[in-house]
């Protein structure tokens, strides 16, 4: 037993300094981009050890209040609540815009949709348009693929719309659950970034180009029109975090937007801030 | 009697059906992960690092998470667990006290493991200011194994005739001694048995370390204790909901599956045999 | 060494587990008083009436454990559906009928069965059992209350088989005998005379097979698709106290509503497993002196 306790001392004790660590926690839609970053900074710069999780952006903005993160990634922008929460204990916090993000809506490549308006988007979440066949013409309930309510995906499209989601509306643990349960779901309606249905992604999977009012129907992987910021559900990427940890993070952010961290980002179907 | 015969007939398909059934759960559950899972094994697997977004490369740092967890989780819960039973079954007068705080203990190992996660994230993470790491984790762990330690360590001592400690106590030595030599090492394959099971049930668990240290994805190792960590059974649930390329990790999940079911049933097999090699030696 | 060195060794050895076993039973202690002490933060906030009537668990608007609570026993109510019938045959099958050398091949089986982690139970919910409950019902998605309960049955199963078979071992053989000599044939003595002088150790086994049912988080928050409405039926989704917290402690700051409200539910969650396992200790009790 003694033999053991040595070994523990040894072993944590000897090399422990909490200076090392950046813990990264937050929005489920840029866990994978940071989770890449995570992974080239280690190669580029290994003294510097990075933990990253997912859970939402909720739980990024929570952890950097409670002290358990240093890095908040939040894909919506703080609110007003959390904001007071942060000053009522008297903690400054400062973010950085690192990537912009679209939100893609989705069906099944075997549904007759071609685009949605944002009305019609609306109705359906909110649980009024509870079958196809106002929509297509087929008599089939609807199912609404959503995320869970500490998702800033959820957050966004809530607030944006201004609706509440039908308590019918399956609440998924993650983008990828939605766009699992979408392929095999004929009566399936969800949302998701768009950094998860480019390229070999959205097999099966219809992406639809949205419409406001009188305008064109934009589809959100239209490069071009994210730039312009003409596509109707785009909102940017932040990362907050506590403005006494600003060195201590720094190199990582200075990553972010080397050459390198643009590219990564650009890779993971993000589009990088500086193409505005 | 014809009646009777069928009757006989259809009970024995119904037991034995049911038997059989219970047993193909197993074999389902076992066949499925490891057919899948098995071609996607190799020792490349095991000892590199997660790449690529996690959508390729190995699971070394949950391995080594998930072994540094249990270690932290042993060295809480073995010594006060092991010493808590000593003084129920050795010191502690057997009155109305001693029986309230072993039912206690006995329903605490009934207690959902999650709410254990709530209570180390109120003390270790908060209160005693540990943060989201291995060391409130691990800490955690050995908090919910702690009932079924001491549990088990009791019924191993109570298998221990009081002759013994009384022939013991007769030649003069203390009780102290009386325990360390003679009550110990006779209950030690048992109390060893139950640790082992105890430690293999900590290893798979996922639900306590979820706010208290496990993360998506590290990228180094360290020993710190205030390091957050990644572990197999968490790593496996990230695969199976949180990844953004589910199918395309798909093969990883199952592969995790296979490493983290065989770690836990050789810990089952370790148990078994020192538990078996005891009855063959008594 | 001599005696008085020795004498002090032992009681300050005395002294060392006696602190060891009070500080373990003060730490386990600890989680009733945190459990409660953070409940009535939450209920100062929160009419109770509200808390048990509601019927929407919607944090920040309405704090219901209605939803949560319905959702919990639905599942667990299914799971032992599918798992008390099999436990208990198979645990007569294992007792009565299996010959001995089968007897020593299913038990590490069934022991087997106990250790596969919870998580990875829920893995096969996601890749087997939900895809083919949606195939068989010709629904477009398993992630629902029957997928959750076919997972905890399969979870509580090595409880329920385990304590079912002590039971029906504890029965006396004098009982057996006796009914064989009345010209009962076997399946009336396992039928009429066992099972019921053993049922005091089968309700044991299903409440603590209950209990670990209603206490499982990874298994149901992986399969049961998590919706936080009232379930109308097993093929609809629902959403466990345990998800709810697994799901929602992430995200909360910590002391505020929300977060003691995590708390509440727990707190709730611990009153059931703890009445249904002190009647699965109590009458497990019965079958120890019975044995005795």
């Amino acid at each position: 037993m003694r033999f053991f306790l040595l070994l523990l001392l040894i072993s944590f004790f000897g090399c422990s300094s909490d200076n090392g660590t950046i813990k990264i926690k937050g929005s489920d839609t840029e866990v994978n981009l940071a989770v890449l970053l995570a992974e080239q900074y280690y190669f580029e710069n290994s003294g510097l050890l990075v933990s990253v999780s997912g859970g939402g952006s909720g739980l990024g903005i929570a952890s950097l209040l409670n002290g358990n993160a240093d890095i908040a990634n939040s894909s919506r922008s703080i609110k007003y609540s959390e904001l007071e929460l942060f000053e009522n204990r008297k903690i400054e916090i400062d973010s950085f815009v690192f990537a912009q993000d679209a939100i893609a809506f989705v069906v099944s490549e075997k549904s007759s949709l071609d685009s949605i308006s944002t009305e019609t988007i609306s109705k359906i979440l909110t649980g009024e348009f509870q079958n196809w066949s106002s929509l297509t013409g087929l008599n089939m309930p609807i199912t609404i693929y959503g995320r869970q309510s500490n998702s800033g995906t959820y957050d966004y499209v809530k607030e944006i719309l201004k609706i509440n989601f039908s308590p019918h509306a399956m609440q998924m643990n993650g983008n990828a659950q939605i766009i699992e349960a979408l392929k095999v779901d004929a009566s399936g309606f969800g949302y998701v970034s768009a950094g998860y249905v480019l390229d070999g992604n959205s097999k099966g999977l219809k992406i639809l180009p949205v419409y406001h009012g009188g305008s064109t129907a934009i589809s959100p992987l239209d490069v071009e029109a994210i730039a312009s910021g003409e596509y109707f559900f785009q909102r940017p990427l932040f990362q907050y975090y506590r403005k006494v940890d600003y060195q201590k993070i720094k190199p990582f952010l200075e990553f972010e937007q080397s050459k390198t961290g643009a590219k990564i980002i650009q890779q993971s179907g993000y589009y990088p801030v500086d193409l505005r | 009697m014809e009646k009777k015969r069928i009757i006989g007939l259809f009970s024995g398909l119904v037991l034995g059906g049911s038997t059989l059934i219970v047993v193909l759960f197993l074999g389902i559950i076992l066949w499925d992960i490891f057919s899948k899972g098995f071609p996607s094994l190799s020792w490349n697997f095991v000892s590199s690092f997660p790449t690529n977004g996690m959508t390729q490369g190995g699971i070394l740092p949950a391995i080594i998470g998930t072994v540094l967890l249990t270690f932290i989780t042993t060295l809480f819960s073995v010594p006060f667990g092991v010493a808590c039973a000593i003084y129920l079954n050795e010191y502690a007068r057997p009155n109305t006290l001693t029986n309230v705080i072993r039912a206690s203990i006995r329903n605490l190992a009934g207690v959902p493991s999650i709410i254990y996660g709530l209570f180390g994230l109120a003390l270790f993470v908060q209160a005693l200011n540990f943060g989201t790491s291995i060391l409130s984790a691990g800490l955690t762990l050995g908090l919910l194994s702690l009932p079924y330690i001491i549990t088990t360590t009791e019924e191993a001592l109570k298998r221990i005739p009081n002759s013994l400690r009384e022939a013991a106590l007769a030649l003069g030595v203390t009780q102290f001694e009386t325990i360390k030599d003679v009550v110990l090492p006779k209950a030690l394959p048992g109390i060893l048995t139950g640790v082992i099971l105890t430690l293999s049930r900590a290893a798979g668990e996922t639900a306590p370390i979820l706010f208290t240290g496990v993360a998506f994805f590290i990228n180094g190792i360290s020993a710190s204790p205030n390091q957050e960590f990644m572990a197999l059974p968490y790593h496996l649930y990230m695969l199976s909901t949180q990844h953004n390329e589910i199918e395309q990790v798909r093969p990883l999940a199952y592969a995790t599956a296979s490493v983290l079911i065989l770690l836990v049933f050789l810990l089952n097999i370790i148990a078994f045999y020192v538990r078996f090699k005891n009855r063959t030696q008594d | 060494m001599n005696t008085v060195k020795r004498e002090q060794i032992d009681s300050l050895l005395k002294f060392a587990f006696k602190g060891a076993g009070l500080l373990t039973i003060t730490l386990l202690g600890g989680i009733f008083f945190m459990l409660f002490a953070n409940s009535i933060l939450f209920f100062l906030n929160v009419p109770p009436l509200d808390f048990f009537t509601g019927s929407q668990w919607d944090p920040e608007n309405h704090y219901s454990i209605f939803p949560l609570l319905v959702s919990t026993f639905w599942v667990a109510l299914g799971s032992m559906l599918i798992a008390v019938p099999l436990g208990i045959f198979s645990a007569a099958y294992l007792s009565e009928m299996a010959p001995k050398k089968l007897q020593i091949v299913l038990k590490p089986i069934i022991e087997m069965l106990a250790a596969i982690p919870s998580v990875a139970i829920g893995f096969l919910g996601i890749v087997l059992v939900g895809p083919g409950l949606a195939q068989i019902f010709g629904i477009q998605n398993g992630l629902n209350a029957l997928n959750g309960s076919i997972l905890l049955a399969v979870m509580a199963l090595p409880t329920i088989v385990t304590i079912s078979e002590d039971a029906i071992n504890a029965v006396p053989k004098s009982h057996r005998e006796a009914s064989l000599a009345l010209g009962a044939n076997k399946w009336e003595t396992l039928f009429k005379v066992t099972i019921p002088a053993a049922f005091p150790g089968l309700i044991a086994a299903v409440m603590l097979g209950l209990g670990r049912a209603l206490g499982e988080t990874m298994t149901v928050l992986m399969a049961t698709g998590n919706s936080a409405a009232i379930p109308k039926g097993f093929l609809d989704s629902v959403r466990t106290i345990t998800a709810t917290i697994a799901i929602e402690m992430g995200e909360v700051p910590y002391q505020t509503t929300h977060y003691y409200s995590l708390f509440a539910i727990a707190a709730i969650l611990f009153l059931i497993t703890l009445a249904v396992n002190f009647t699965g200790e109590f009458f497990a009790n019965r079958l120890r002196k019975f044995h005795s």
